[in-house]
């Protein structure tokens, strides 16, 4: 406890640290928008409580403990939390979002075997050999297991010859 | 005897052989993510709900609870030996586990934890039987505004249980209510929230939303990752307790059912409660807790012997009232939701054949996991040793499988990879996940409640408090948020709750 | 090298799991010619909540329907919003046939009439394949109730509006609809309770005692009388119905009072017509089985078949009427 507290107190005249100012802001911001069109939707009507009724009461919720986060921070400040690995998130979501954008023109099986082997490959670093076995069998054999095994099925390439 | 003869028929439908495989499959699959550091019950349990989206509804909520449970068994493992809790409700378990991995008693921790999981467990299980009937009964005492009571007891238990903040916890369980309204609003059919998107007027898939909250974004928030640990797993003739191991064990698993069992049933607790709780009683009365913390039997066999009644109790809320008592529970209620099922009092009048096959296997399930825990120790240890960007790799194949079949589409893929970042972002500021999860299963259910409510009061806001019973449960939650305020100082096992 | 090894057991292991799901699911494009396919499922959308009529009829046709068509059927609770988000489900699948839906008028019929509901299809949108029966209305009340016949209850609740609620289920379903001619000719006005799930819900609200009045249709009642667990006043068709012959007609009571629920089975519109006709074969000889409509009298439910065209214009005629007394359902701001 002691040793904490004097660890933050130099942090003190930071003031509050920026990422969280901007989660408050947009917790703020959505619950203001909730709060704005659930009134549109008609809080209640002649047939009782409306559809609007119920988010109104959260988007006030989201405003109001957003400004007592706010209040919290102004006074004493969390300590900053531990940053995240910035490379692994783009990584990820970027090859993510590419796997679904391709999956319904390359198919299934041609996307994900990309997508596996980038990441076991190039940023897994395993060797050749595992990682096409892998991508292959997660991929081609997903593909084969879902279709047939499951009769789920996973798309397949808008192109006939790349099936 | 009446119930007998209903859990009798429940045993007859849980032991074909489909049903047996589901339950057999589910303790496997459980397991595994129990296994697995990464992979928290609530993602585990929500990444493979697609997957038995397409099965009838006993086979699916038999595999879904197979794997709840599972994981509670599954978490043990790497407590014991590697001194990392799998899941966070074991983590107790690391002090007096590992310490005995050193001594060379491994096999002897892990089958006293699992002797003691299926103990609690099968005990807990006979409490959901002997529990059924009579609260069952009360259903329908509980009207529209009783049930929006119970609503609010339980998130307000949740918020004020979750971790520092209760700020952000209530930031968390509005944005899971507003997530829930998205689409065509329950009673007067409007759209809302739905920007103009054709797809969104179904709401937004619920499976999509905890893979990506939960899943996805655990993995996106993985620090630098460590090499993978060197495991042995422990020679089949040492897994054999000494005699003197059980003698000293079996009270401290009696007093761990107690507390798991008692603890379970109070929605907001979570497993690690338990654990902690039942280590502490563990240090108070038992006959050799100066030597707990150096290796002792009883800081293994206790707390495991505890999270597992208490998975098993938390269940009886659910099965009774319809409550769920915790996130992974609230996950298992979507599932329920999802069949068709609404758990709760009427689930024994219009599904009892159903709910009866679901308890039954929930005892097969305990006696599969015993016999599948101890023998495959090696299998599981196993599974420790795949380097993490194949794990990592593997997994996010079944999310974007699991998101892509909920409605074969694409769309659902992108759902689940915002709701990671949003998951990713959450964490970082230091918000709770889990107030979230359940206000996002019993939001509709909440809205739908208080708007009949108010119908039948004619929109008088005193029909909570002018009938008894919903009075009472309003005043409860009032005093629950209020908690803080009277300088109510919680018990030092909440406020360091890692699950919360 | 055992690194290999464990992945692979790893990932077949994974593989066995998923295959052991035996899971179905439908999408693909047919020509018509070989449906269905076999293997694939079809799904049959039920837009209320398991236990009610709809739900029941459904799942007593759905072993038939397999025979039929040789593959599975699957019967998918989507409820909500008074049959309102079943429906918006129903009408935006594919029109391949592997995905039919129950539906009931005047609900599928009037929901899209009111602009304030913004409901996404139009009657247009639907493709009748069979009608399967006619659920008079009723009106009951609790059995203690001081209340014994129609007359009472209604005099009761002219004096006193608002006085006593009644359970419909959902905004403008077909017990909203009675409610609102029961005050349109009588001048007894109740005050809705709207549960939107379906009508189990709605039972267990009445039997909870949770609302005064239970508004229903004849199925939903027929076991509660049996059980004297409600005391039905007064029945909204022509005749007496022949699970409850003890009920007096409204008409008998003085009141020109007919509501009711009609239902049958429709697919998204635009059916190839090899579909259609399989379809509505197996749906007639599903709906017509002596088992079926056997099991259907016992509770309450009396068969009456209509082929896909006439169940079209039978929905047509609804419209009509309905148009009349909408605005006694819609939202007044």
């Amino acid at each position: 406890m002691t040793t904490e507290s004097l660890l933050t107190k130099p942090e003190r005249a930071i003031r509050v640290a920026p990422s969280v100012l901007a989660g408050i802001g947009t917790f703020a911001a959505v619950g203001v928008y909730v709060l704005a069109s659930s009134v549109g939707l008609g809080l209640w009507t002649s047939l009782g409580p409306g559809p609007g009724l119920f988010p109104f009461a959260m988007g006030g919720v989201l405003v109001a403990m957003s400004a007592l986060w706010l209040v919290q921070e102004l006074r004493r400040p969390s300590e900053r939390a531990e940053g995240i690995d910035r490379g692994l998130v783009i990584a990820v979501v970027v090859s993510l979002v590419l796997l679904a954008s391709v999956m319904d023109l390359l198919g299934f099986q041609l996307s994900m075997f990309l997508f596996l082997l980038y990441h076991l490959k190039l940023r897994g670093r395993r060797t050749w050999v595992s990682s096409l076995i892998i991508a292959l069998a997660g991929s081609v054999g997903a593909f084969y297991a879902f279709n047939y095994g499951l009769n789920v099925a996973l798309p397949v390439s808008a192109f006939a010859p790349l099936n | 005897m009446d119930t007998l003869n209903e859990l009798l028929g429940g045993f007859a439908a849980a032991m074909t052989w489909q049903n047996l495989i589901f339950a057999f499959l589910g303790c496997l699959l459980g397991t595994i993510i129990g296994v697995l550091p990464g992979v928290g019950p609530v993602a585990g349990v929500a990444l493979l709900i697609p997957l038995t989206l397409n099965l009838d509804p006993t086979g699916s909520i038999i595999m879904l609870c197979a794997i709840f449970y599972g994981t509670q068994y599954g978490g043990t493992i790497t407590s014991v030996l590697l001194n990392t809790p799998g899941e966070a409700s074991s983590a107790i378990t690391t002090i007096d586990g590992y310490a005995m991995t050193k001594v060379g008693r491994a096999g002897a921790a892990l089958t006293l934890a699992a002797v003691g999981s299926f103990v609690g467990g099968t005990i807990a299980t006979i409490g959901l039987v002997a529990a059924a009937k009579p609260l069952g009964e009360l259903g329908l005492l509980v009207g529209p505004p009783e049930f929006f009571a119970l609503m609010v007891v339980g998130i307000s238990l949740l918020v004020a249980l979750a971790g520092k903040s209760m700020v952000k916890a209530l930031i968390s369980g509005a944005l899971g209510l507003l997530i829930s309204m998205v689409g065509i609003d329950p009673v007067a059919g409007a759209p809302r929230f739905t920007f103009g998107m054709d797809r969104l007027l179904d709401g937004v898939s619920f499976v999509a939303v905890i893979v990506g909250v939960f899943g996805l974004s655990e993995i996106l928030s993985h620090r630098k990752n460590a090499e993978t640990p060197l495991v042995h797993a422990p020679g089949l003739r040492s897994l054999l307790p000494t005699r003197t191991e059980w003698r000293r064990s079996a009270p401290a698993m009696a007093r761990g059912t107690g507390v798991g069992f008692g603890l379970g049933l109070i929605p907001g607790m979570t497993g690690s409660v338990s654990s902690l709780l039942s280590y502490a009683a563990e240090k108070k009365f038992s006959r050799f807790r100066n030597q707990l913390g150096k290796g002792a039997v009883e800081g293994v066999a206790g707390p495991e012997t505890a999270n597992n009644a208490h998975a098993n109790a938390a269940l009886i809320p659910l099965f009774t009232l319809g409550i769920p008592a915790s996130p992974t529970i609230a996950v298992l209620m979507g599932a329920f939701l999802q069949q068709g099922l609404t758990p709760g009092p009427s689930l024994f009048t219009e599904h009892s054949d159903i709910a009866w096959a679901i308890i039954a296997s929930l005892f097969i399930g305990n006696v599969l996991l015993l016999l599948l825990n101890v023998p495959l120790v090696g299998l599981w240890t196993s599974i420790l040793r795949v380097p993490t960007p194949i794990l990592t790799a593997l997994i996010l194949l079944f999310m974007v499988i699991g998101a892509y079949t909920i409605n074969f589409s694409v769309f659902d893929v992108f759902v689940m990879i915002g709701f990671g970042l949003l998951g990713l972002a959450l964490r970082n500021l230091d918000i709770p996940l889990a107030p979230m999860v359940l206000t996002l299963v019993l939001g509709p259910l909440m809205e739908r409640s208080l708007r009949e409510s108010l119908e039948i009061s004619q929109g008088d806001f005193s029909v909570f408090v002018n009938r008894p019973i919903s009075a009472v449960l309003i005043g409860l939650g009032v005093l629950i948020i209020c908690s803080p305020l009277l300088k109510f100082r919680k018990p030092k096992a909440l406020t360091e709750d890692p699950e919360a | 090298m055992s690194r290999n090894k464990i992945t692979a057991a790893f990932a077949a292991a994974a593989l066995i799991a998923l295959t052991g799901c035996g899971a179905n699911a439908s999408a693909s494009n047919t020509s018509g010619e070989d449906f269905p396919k076999k293997g694939k499922s079809i799904d049959l959308i039920v837009a209320f909540s398991s236990g009610g009529a709809v739900d029941t009829a459904a799942r007593l046709v759905q072993p038939i329907l397999e025979k039929e068509l040789g593959t599975n059927v699957e019967v998918i609770n989507k409820p909500g919003a008074g049959g309102q988000i079943g429906y918006t489900a129903l009408t935006s699948a594919k029109p391949d046939g592997y995905t039919i839906g129950a539906t009931g008028s005047p609900s599928v019929v009037v929901s899209p009439l009111d602009p304030a509901r913004g409901a996404k299809y139009t009657r247009a949108s639907f493709q009748p394949l069979g009608r399967q029966v006619i659920d008079p209305a009723v009106i009951a009340v609790q059995p203690d109730s001081p209340y014994k016949t129609l007359k009472e209850l209604l005099d009761a609740a002219k004096a006193n509006p608002k006085s006593m609620t009644a359970s419909t289920t959902g905004l403008q379903t077909g017990e909203h609809f009675a409610l609102a001619q029961i005050q349109e000719t009588t001048g007894s006005e109740f005050a809705p309770v709207h549960f939107s799930e379906g009508a189990s819900q709605a039972t267990t609200a009445f039997l909870g005692r949770h609302v005064d009045v239970l508004v229903a249709n004849v199925s939903d009642v027929t076991d509660l009388t049996k059980q004297g667990k409600a005391r039905v006043l007064g029945i909204m068709t022509a005749e007496r119905s022949p699970s409850l012959p003890d009920v007096p007609t409204f008409q008998e009571s003085g009141y020109e009072v007919e509501a009711g629920t009609v239902r049958g089975y429709s697919a998204p519109a635009g059916l190839p017509d090899a579909v259609a006709k399989k379809l509505e074969a197996a749906l007639q000889k599903a709906i017509e089985d002596p088992a079926v409509k056997e099991k259907m009298s016992a509770l309450g439910l009396q068969t009456s078949y209509l082929s896909g065209t006439d169940y079209e214009k039978f929905w047509a005629g609804q419209e009509e009427d309905f148009k009349k007394v909408l605005p006694l359902v819609q939202k007044k701001d």
